[in-house]
């Protein structure tokens, strides 16, 4: 009698080849990435940002970096790509930063990952491929650092930021102080504490209340905030569509918007929080000399101009 | 002694179970998986711990009580309409046909950009509310009209063709007795579809609990307001990881509850017939 | 009564007289169903008079028309349409309890009707479940416990075996002599119709070509000149 594959044997044969072809699809994928360190726990503490905020908020004590001039034409032209994880505040500048460096160092060309720098920090610990990070934070490059993922060695900080608040051009709500920001009705947007320009305004609504404005007002801007976007330029989105009255960015976004987009209210240096960005060589690079390279550029004269042209703000240092 | 899987005749037949069987492996496992990984990555402990978390508690609230209204609105009122729309032709019902459908593939970020322009606070509609005192972006009101724009289609295009495909003998029979529309539609119309419309409410709850892009883009991200659960995932991922692995759990149970407990209306509704 | 369709025009006249069964035969689409939804008013005609015991339903020249929910007509199409999710009882309740008939009345009536076409048994079963041929007599219950004034049948005997068939021809036969009320049957057999029809006529492409006794009607490719 011929043999009838009962449903048990069927069932037996599929699972085992159900798990051999899984197993076969992980070791595939486990193989191809390089060896990156293991991620962490989850129990791991969670970034918070209550840590940092009033300590540096005298961070008058900048780091200058001496501009040095691009470095002499000793390269060797290579065909690669660098992928750059970008914090999104420099959205407007990486066109021409890309252009401007595959121009000086032809034919490497640079595609950048723009996203807020939480994600990007999300991303690399899960694996995702870079070559260079431009992070906001220095909290989550610190932490990167730890865990390995970056060549330390290489971070060094790019250019740095202050917090702004930024109007719709028609200024809906008439604001024309800080202080009105805790009017009743106003509508407010900023980042989510996860994103490092929420953690930047939060420390500069603390620093406000301490010195100025007081507790009452701090907590009636706070009640009138609506959202908590995910990303620094969504919030320069909300308010440029006039969607609500005010927004806190990057004084790089005022800067670097077309004239006409928004009103803005600067906040004195002495309250504000400088947000240091950093960059740095990813560990899993696997074109490390083209990197330093971009490194170089960014940290050069031409860089920084170019950050300039944007609105950052140039990182100062006291040693020459 | 038989040679068995080498004549040429078991060889086929044992070739078919094999594809077969790797193919059914491979599909279930490759669902199934991620969402085992989901369930070992956090220990139960921390699991129980996080679900006391504030922001866990307001986007679960918030999440089930959005969908509630959006299923309620859009069984209440795609009922009637889809009924109407397949029993009667009338201008433009070309158009409304293919409208119904759009949702579906329109990037949830361009309905979310979509909803802003018209009913944001300078939108081309909304302006004229906000005169009025009445704000729709950035309130829990948002969310809710940005799954039921999203999520609607499920529903209104499984309705449609339940009615399309009622064979019209049933309500004209109904109607020669002398029943009225009401009754026809209470009475022999929906009993009749009953387990189809349902399945097109599960799907539709589906959606509406797991929108993210319209949401973020129409209502913005406030805790306890329109943070829903989905969003929360998103900004738990990049700061408290075990808050967004809870509540991607919690999403999991929900949505596995709701499916199991239309099998087994469904299973009774078959089994008493 | 004149009716445009799509191939041509449905244009003829019937009369049935009060107990008399008239079998409407003809070739497939030659407008048999149309002409039984026009009597019923699911189908609005382009011209017509129709006349229901002195009681005028419809009569295009003076826009009367009477909705189809209140006219008086039993009417079982060619898919029975028994409520599926319904028990039998229920089915054959529905024009009643739609007309809002008083509860003790309906439950009289349901138990003749039912007991009539021997379905009592099953009064308590969903009617999904029934045999093709139970579901005909359920439908035909339904459709005499309103006490119409006029019968019509679509086809009842294409689905059913030749035991149901016999069945439903003569519970049909009866209660149209009992009640003395009119009954148009459609069918397509000429061995049905010479079995249950009192007169018989013969529509070609919407006219009306022969009418007359069941038992005379000569080959219908002859009547309707096939091609």
């Amino acid at each position: 009698m011929k043999g009838t594959l009962t449903p048990c044997k069927l069932a037996f044969i599929s699972l085992i080849y159900g798990l051999l072809l899984v197993s076969a699809l992980f070791a595939g994928c486990t193989q191809s990435t390089t060896s990156a360190p293991a991620t962490p726990v989850a129990t791991t503490v969670p970034v918070t940002a209550a840590a940092t905020p009033v300590a540096v908020a005298t961070t008058a004590v900048p780091v200058t970096v001496a501009p040095t001039s691009t470095p002499a034409p000793t390269f060797t032209p290579s065909q690669s790509n660098l992928v750059v994880f970008t914090a999104a505040s420099l959205t407007g500048a990486s066109n021409t930063i890309g252009s401007s460096f595959t121009k000086a160092y032809p034919p490497t060309t640079v595609s950048f990952d723009l996203d807020g720098t939480q994600a990007l920090k999300t991303q690399i610990e899960n694996g995702a491929y870079a070559d260079v990070l431009i992070s906001a934070s220095n909290t989550y490059t610190t932490a990167l650092k730890n865990e390995g993922y970056l060549v330390n060695s290489s971070v060094k900080p790019l250019t740095t930021n202050y917090v702004i608040v930024i109007l719709p051009a028609s200024n809906p709500a008439n604001i024309q102080s800080l202080a009105d920001l805790a009017k009743p009705g106003v509508k407010i947007a900023m980042e989510d504490k996860t994103v490092p320009a929420g953690t930047a305004t939060i420390a500069v609504l603390n620093n406000l209340a301490n010195s100025t404005y007081g507790q009452s007002w701090k907590n009636a801007t706070i009640s009138n905030v609506v959202t908590y976007e995910l990303s620094e330029p969504a919030v320069a989105t909300k308010v440029a569509l006039g969607e609500v009255d005010a927004g806190f960015v990057y004084q790089s976004t005022a800067t670097a918007a077309a004239s006409g987009t928004y009103q803005s209210i600067t906040i004195p240096q002495k309250y504000n929080y400088l947000q240091t960005y950093t960059i740095g060589i990813l560990q899993e690079s696997t074109n490390k000399p083209q990197a330093a390279w971009f490194e170089q550029y960014m940290l050069s004269s031409a860089g920084q101009n170019i950050l300039s042209e944007y609105g950052f703000t140039p990182v100062v240092s006291h040693y020459k | 002694m038989r040679p068995g899987g080498f004549r040429p005749k078991n060889y086929r037949r044992t070739l078919t179970y094999l594809a077969a069987g790797i193919l059914i492996s491979a599909v279930t496992l490759y669902l199934a998986l991620p969402i085992l990984a989901l369930l070992i990555r956090i220990t139960p402990d921390m699991f129980f711990a996080t679900l006391h978390d504030p922001e866990v508690v307001s986007a679960l609230w918030l999440s089930l009580f959005t969908t509630a209204i959006t299923l309620t609105v859009v069984i209440l009122v795609g009922t009637p309409f889809a009924y109407f729309h397949s029993r009667y032709s009338y201008p433009g019902k070309v158009i409304v046909d293919t409208l119904i459908d759009l949702p579906l593939v329109l990037p949830p970020a361009v309905a979310g950009v979509a909803l802003l322009v018209l009913y944001g606070r300078v939108g081309i509609l909304g302006r004229y509310f906000n005169m009025l005192g009445i704000s729709i972006a950035f309130t829990t009101l948002a969310v809710i009209m940005a799954q039921i724009f999203v999520a609607s289609p499920f529903y209104l295009r499984q309705a449609k063709s339940l009615f399309e495909q009622l064979d019209p003998a049933y309500e004209q029979t109904a109607r020669t007795l002398g029943a009225s529309s009401l009754r026809i539609l209470t009475q022999v119309t929906l009993p009749m579809t009953a387990t189809g419309l349902v399945s097109g409410a599960v799907m539709t709850f589906g959606r509406a609990l797991g929108e993210f892009g319209a949401t973020i883009m129409f209502a913005g991200n406030l805790p306890g307001v329109t943070q829903t659960m989905p969003l929360a995932v998103y900004v738990g991922m990049e700061g408290n990881i075990n808050v967004g692995l809870t509540i991607s759990i919690l999403l999991v149970i929900i949505s596995f509850g709701i499916m199991i407990a239309v099998r087994l209306i469904q299973k009774r509704e078959a089994g008493r017939a | 009564m004149v009716k445009q369709l799509r191939d041509y025009t449905l244009d003829f006249a019937l009369t049935v007289h009060s107990g008399e069964i008239m079998t409407l035969m003809g070739l497939n689409g030659s407008g048999k169903s149309t002409t039984l939804n026009i009597i019923a008013g699911l189908l609005q005609p382009d011209t017509a008079t129709i006349t229901l015991s002195g009681e005028c339903l419809c009569r295009t020249d003076t826009g009367t028309d009477v909705p189809a929910e209140d006219r008086r007509i039993g009417y079982v199409l060619q898919n029975p349409a028994v409520f599926p999710r319904m028990t039998v009882r229920d089915n054959v309740a529905f024009g009643l309890r739609a007309r809002h008939v008083p509860r003790p009345v309906i439950s009289e009536r349901i138990a003749y009707w039912m007991e009539q076409v021997h379905i009592t048994d099953l009064a308590g079963v969903r009617a999904g479940n029934l045999s093709g041929g139970q579901k005909q007599r359920v439908a035909l219950a339904r459709a005499l416990a309103i006490k119409p004034d006029l019968l019509m049948l679509d086809e009842p005997f294409t689905a059913l075996d030749a035991e149901s068939t016999q069945t439903v021809k003569d519970l049909t036969r009866r209660f149209v002599r009992k009640m003395q009320i009119p009954c148009i049957v459609v069918t397509h057999r000429l061995a049905d119709s010479t079995d249950i029809g009192d007169r018989a006529c013969v529509l070609c492409n919407g006219k009306k070509e022969w009418e007359g006794i069941p038992g005379e009607m000569p080959e219908m490719c002859t009547v309707c000149h096939c091609p």
